[in-house]
Formats: C-alpha cells, sequence, structure tokens
C-alpha cells in the first residue's frame, strides 16, 4: 500500500505535448478514477505511472521513492490492459503464475499464491482453461488474477471493463469494488465511462485535453462542477445549460434566461458589476420537477414538450426551453400519461449552477432560498 | 431438380464474373498439372518415343525393380534426404532467429539496411549464386582459400572433395534464401499484441524471456505450418544449384534423385526409367506431407488441412 505523487508531470511526443504538467496526490489506499473523453491524457497519465511511457517533464513518487527512472518492473506495480493481455498459449494457472515465475519465485510457493487468488476470484474450476477457452467476463477476473497475485504497492486499470457487455460490466464493476474493499490497494483506474467513474471513485480526476479539469469525490463533480465541461461529462444524461444574462434590478440580482423566466439570486452573492454578464444556467436533469414542491426558493421555467420517453420507474421529458433542447427526469410513479402535459418545470434554488459563458467557469453565485 | 438447374442458371448469371477470374487458375492446373499425369504411365511401360505413349508395351514395375537394384539410384535417395534432412536442421531454424533479431533492433534505418542486405541474395538467379559459390571457394583465387592462406592452411580443392559438397551447398541455400524466409516469421511476430509485451515488462520480464516466452510461443503455430511445408518439398531439393556445383568426383555426396532423373531421362534418353523415379519421388514426397500434417494435427492443433 503506497501512496502515489504526480508533480508537474507532463508527455510529449516529439513537438506535441499531450499531457501538460498534471499534479495529483493519492492517499494510500484511495481509488482514483481518471476519467475524460478519449484522447484527454488519462492512459497516457497511467502508462507514465506504469513506466510504459517515459516521463517527459516532472516528478512520479510511488511511496517515498521517486521513480522517474525506474523500470516498470521495479516500481512494484500491477496493471490490468483493457484487451487482458492474457498468453494465448498459457493455461489460466500460468497466466496468473507469469509474473512470479519471471520472479524466480518458488514452484510450491506459486502454487499456492495462484490457488488462493484463484479461490478470490472463483476461478479454481478454470485453471487448466486456456484463455480462448473462457468467456469475456472470466478473461477479465484471469487478468486482474495475475495483477492481485504479485501484490503489488499500486494496481493500474487501463480500461478494464471496455470490451465487456453492458450487464456483465455492471457485475465486473462491483467486483473491483469489492476486491478493492478487501485488498486495500491504491489504485489508479482510467475509464472513458462517468458511470463507472462515479460508481468506483473515491475520489475522481476530470481530464480533457491533456489536463485535469478538477479533482473531487462524485458527489462533489456531480453537485459542483468546476466549469461546464465538467458540468457536462459527469452525470448522465448530462446538466442541461440555458443561457442567460445577470440582471439587477432595484438591487435584485437575478439570472435571466429568457422567454420571462428568471432565477432570483442572493444579492450578497453578486456585485453591481455582473449586471449583463452573459452567463450559462445549469441545472441537472434530475433535479427538474415538473410539479412545484413546497417551500421558498423555487423557481418557475416554462417549456415545449417534445418527447416523453418511459423508462419504467423513472422517465425522460425532451423538451425545449426557446431554442435550447432539455432533458428531465422525473420519477414516474407507474405513470406516465399526465407527463405530456407537463408545460413548465420548477428548480430548487440550491440546484441551480451558474457558469461564466465565455471561460465556462463556475461562478459563486448564490440562488437566493 | 429441377429448382437446382434454375437456381444453378441463376446463380451463374449473376456471378459469372467470378467464375472468369477463377479460369485462369483452373487452365494452369489442367495444363500444366493434370495433363501431364497422362505420361506418367511411362513409368509402366518399355517406352520408345517412336511408338508413342499409347502405342509402347506394358512393362509393369520392372523399372522400379531396376531402381532399386541400383545402387546409383540408392545413393540418389540416401544423398536426397541426407542433403533436406541437413538442410532442414541447420537452415530451418535460422530465417526464425533471423526475425527474431530484427524485431529486436530498435533503430529503423539499421534495421532496414539489414533487412536488405539479407534479402538481396533471394533475387539474384541461381547461376549467379553457383558462380559466386565457385569463384569464393576457388583453390588459386577465391577469397576463402587466401583467408586460410593467411592462416598458413594449404589451400583446399573445395569442390571436388566429396566430403566439402553439403556443407557448401547447404551454406550457400541458407545464404541465398533465409533472409526472404524470414519475412513470414517477421509478419507472424508483427501480429503479436503489444499489450502481451507490456503486460510482461510490469511484471519484470526481460527481452530475452519475453522472446521466449512470448514471441515464439505467439509465433509457433506459423513454424509449424512452415515446417510441414518443409517437410512436405524434402525431396525436392534445389537440383539447380546441384547441377550447377556438383561435379563427377562429388557424385558421391551430391548426386539427388532429380539429378539421377536429369543424366538418366534426359542426357540418357531412358524416360521410363526417370518416370519411374520422378513418380517414386512423388509417392514418397506424398506420404511426407500426409505424415507430417498428422503429426501436427495430433500435437500442437496446427495443421494445413
Amino acid at each position: 500500500m503506497s501512496n502515489v505523487l504526480l508533480q508537474g508531470i507532463s508527455k510529449s511526443f516529439g513537438e506535441l505535448e499531450v499531457v501538460h504538467s498534471i499534479d495529483l496526490e493519492i492517499a494510500s489506499q484511495e481509488f482514483i478514477v481518471l476519467v475524460g473523453p478519449s484522447g484527454c491524457g488519462k492512459s497516457t497519465t497511467l502508462r507514465m505511472v506504469a513506466g510504459l511511457e517515459e516521463i517527459s517533464d516532472g516528478m512520479l513518487q510511488i511511496g517515498d521513492r521517486v521513480v522517474n527512472d525506474i523500470a516498470p518492473k521495479d516500481r512494484d506495480v500491477a496493471m490490468v490492459f483493457q484487451n487482458y493481455a492474457l498468453y494465448p498459449h498459457l493455461s489460466v494457472a500460468d497466466n496468473i503464475a507469469f509474473g512470479l515465475n519471471i520472479r524466480r519465485v518458488k514452484k510450491p510457493e506459486i502454487k499456492r499464491q495462484v490457488a488462493d487468488v484463484a479461490q478470490t476470484l472463483e476461478l479454481t474450476d478454470l485453471l487448466n482453461r486456456k484463455p480462448s477457452e473462457l468467456s469475456g467476463g472470466q478473461r477479465q477476473r484471469v487478468a486482474m488474477g495475475r495483477a492481485i497475485v504479485r501484490h503489488p504497492k499500486v494496481f493500474l486499470f487501463d480500461e478494464p471493463l471496455s470490451n465487456l457487455d453492458a450487464k456483465l460490466r455492471i457485475q465486473m464493476r462491483a467486483e473491483i469494488k469489492l476486491l478493492h474493499k478487501r485488498l486495500g490497494v491504491t489504485s489508479v483506474y482510467v475509464t472513458h465511462d462517468q458511470v463507472e467513474a462515479m460508481t468506483l471513485a473515491d475520489r475522481i480526476v476530470v481530464m480533457h485535453d491533456g489536463r485535469i479539469e478538477q479533482i473531487g469525490t462524485p458527489m462533489e463533480l456531480f453537485r459542483n462542477p468546476a466549469n461546464l465541461f465538467v458540468a457536462s461529462f459527469i452525470g448522465s444524461p448530462p446538466m442541461n445549460k440555458l443561457s442567460g444574462s445577470v440582471t439587477v434590478k432595484n438591487a435584485v440580482p437575478s439570472l435571466d434566461i429568457g422567454h420571462g423566466a428568471s432565477i432570483k439570486l442572493r444579492s450578497d452573492s453578486v456585485s453591481s458589476d455582473d449586471h449583463g454578464r452573459s452567463i450559462v444556467v445549469g441545472i441537472r436533469p434530475e433535479h427538474m420537477n415538473i410539479e412545484p414542491g413546497n417551500g421558498p426558493g423555487w423557481s418557475e421555467i416554462p417549456f415545449d414538450l417534445t418527447l416523453v420517453e418511459p423508462l419504467g420507474s423513472e422517465a425522460l421529458i425532451h423538451a425545449m426551453v426557446g431554442d435550447t433542447p432539455i432533458i428531465m427526469k422525473v420519477e414516474t410513479r407507474n405513470e406516465v400519461s399526465h407527463l405530456n402535459d407537463a408545460t413548465r418545470f420548477y428548480v430548487q434554488a440550491e440546484d441551480v449552477r451558474a457558469f461564466d459563458a465565455e471561460t465556462g467557469k463556475a461562478l459563486d453565485f448564490t440562488v437566493a432560498g | 431438380m429441377k429448382d437446382k438447374l434454375i437456381w444453378l442458371n441463376k446463380h451463374f448469371r449473376r456471378e459469372w464474373q467470378i467464375y472468369v477470374m477463377l479460369l485462369p487458375v483452373i487452365i494452369w492446373f489442367i495444363v500444366f498439372l493434370y495433363k501431364p499425369m497422362y505420361g506418367l504411365q511411362i513409368a509402366f511401360k518399355d517406352y520408345s518415343i517412336f511408338r508413342g505413349i499409347a502405342g509402347s508395351p506394358w512393362a509393369g514395375f520392372e523399372h522400379f525393380y531396376t531402381l532399386l537394384d541400383s545402387d546409383q539410384f540408392l545413393r540418389a535417395v540416401k544423398n536426397t534426404f541426407v542433403i533436406s534432412g541437413l538442410s532442414l536442421i541447420f537452415g530451418f531454424p535460422v530465417p526464425i532467429i533471423l526475425a527474431l533479431m530484427f524485431n529486436e533492433i530498435l533503430h529503423q534505418g539499421f534495421k532496414k539496411t539489414a533487412q536488405t542486405i539479407v534479402y538481396l541474395p533471394h533475387f539474384i538467379s541461381t547461376v549467379i549464386i553457383a558462380g559466386i559459390v565457385i569463384t569464393a571457394f576457388s583453390p588459386s583465387s577465391g577469397v576463402v582459400n587466401l583467408l586460410l592462406s593467411k592462416l598458413g592452411i594449404e589451400p583446399i580443392y573445395f569442390l571436388t572433395k566429396p566430403e566439402w559438397f553439403r556443407p557448401i551447398f547447404i551454406g550457400s541455400g541458407i545464404w541465398q534464401e533465409a533472409g526472404f524466409s524470414s519475412i513470414v516469421f517477421l509478419a507472424a511476430i508483427a501480429g503479436v499484441s503489444p499489450t502481451l509485451y507490456e503486460s510482461a515488462v510490469v511484471d519484470g520480464a526481460s527481452r530475452w524471456q519475453m522472446i521466449w516466452k512470448i514471441t515464439l510461443p505467439a509465433i509457433m503455430p506459423t513454424i509449424i505450418i512452415m515446417l510441414i511445408i518443409r517437410i512436405g518439398n524434402l525431396l525436392e531439393v534445389g537440383f539447380e544449384l546441384v547441377i550447377l556445383l556438383y561435379q563427377p568426383a562429388t557424385y558421391e555426396t551430391s548426386d539427388i534423385i532429380n539429378t539421377f532423373i536429369y543424366r538418366q531421362g534426359l542426357q540418357g534418353g531412358q524416360y521410363d526409367l526417370a518416370a519411374a523415379a520422378g513418380l517414386f519421388n512423388a509417392v514418397v514426397a506424398f506420404v511426407l506431407v500426409i505424415t507430417a500434417n498428422m503429426i501436427a494435427k495430433r500435437y500442437s492443433k496446427t495443421s494445413l488441412w
């Protein structure tokens, strides 16, 4: 179990810099998920930690050791690859034992450890099979077994579930989480799937264009995204974005989103200079209600309904606010027909986020309660 | 039945282009492989060019008995097996080793130059190769004897000594073909997933261990297929090179079935005897391919068919 420290880590391929000076501190036993769209540098960052890519600039520390120039095998990390990287000619047992064989661990010891790991991962009956005789989920388990058996200080996962079908992915996701709970090994996990990130991570690192956009617990990112990118990347369906501006009328500030709809702001969070400032209002689909709630602090916004998609316990309502398409997620309580008559949604002040229209950065406007 | 005919008719009308493209191959097979088989009956006849194939009287297995009684033929069979057996043992691993070595070269420019140099002899005509070999091993001006004389060794008449024929023949064969044959194995290596190596690197494998534990097992199916093909061609010793390099003084070790057929049949005019020797050759080769394939199937799950 070790902490991992990335300080000003950069990666360039020739002239092209793909990872720009990343700072990240991973605590011992923590489960960190690097998430972002493809090409955002998350895999490259992971591969630098593994030692498969040279670090162009910055310092990487695992435990109390700077490992920039230390060979992958001496970093005491184990990696699980997207395509499992199982050796097709070796049995499951030999695949799991590969790393130990390389390290010339004694035969009886290898046998014992392989049996241990096989039991943990429910692979005991499959030990004599070849990878080609396994299902996708079983292959994934073997790949994890190969990592676990080495008792590394850090686990690295490179999109390990991407090749599995949706159902199996959910099952393996839970298994990985349980495994981490049991073994408590520091883990760095790369994925492009925000659901995986939300469910697995102690902390999520959202990356975009080789930079870190935000680091935080899943709920922090969900509640308080630092910018529009994080806001639209985390959550499914993504956060709705409505353009508007700040108006201060009679010393009462509000977020004006057009079509006669506006959201009141607390006067102490806005200065008079903000008047007329272009902003983007972000509201999560889950926070839009088609019936007004009790108590103060509710805003009402009219829309034109386009489509209702029932999903069972909940439904997605597609609608237009002016020219902007929005998606709402509402609970159905076994009935969807009434949703077709909806003409406005209600949102509570604390669920509204404001972003600067130009920079996309979150603004600390406080919505009036 | 009628439905089938209608279907066939439709099928040909729709897909005739494909059959037209197939035609040249079929014609090639008929003209060059199946039609000559008609001439195989010469092996069982007392053949005379004046009477023609159909007109010559049958002779049963007489020519085969003659062959099996002939010391010259038995010597040729033995030489064929020894030469191809030795070149299999010494020559077969060389392209694999070359491919593994090329794969380890990181500098692209050096890699390409090295590959070009070893591929080059393949494109040189056998006659030129023989010329180079004869020149290099010449007792008076050959580079080999010059080197030997520098070491104080008397010049050796390599090409007239029976004991030197096989090493020279097999060596020059390896020099000519090993590089080019390595392409197949290089292609197989290129097909190995890079993550297998990355995973091994993280697990702590050295390059040597990666060659033994990943690359070699991964290209084993290719190696086996190439080995089966090679065993099938065991009797097809590069006969042009033998003709160009051998001389009566070295017949003892150099005369092979094909050169025997050439001398008896074409030079000596004994077409029936030569045809019998050729047929013998073909039957043995056929048995070898089938056996090799069966063995490969049983032990490695890889086979030609």
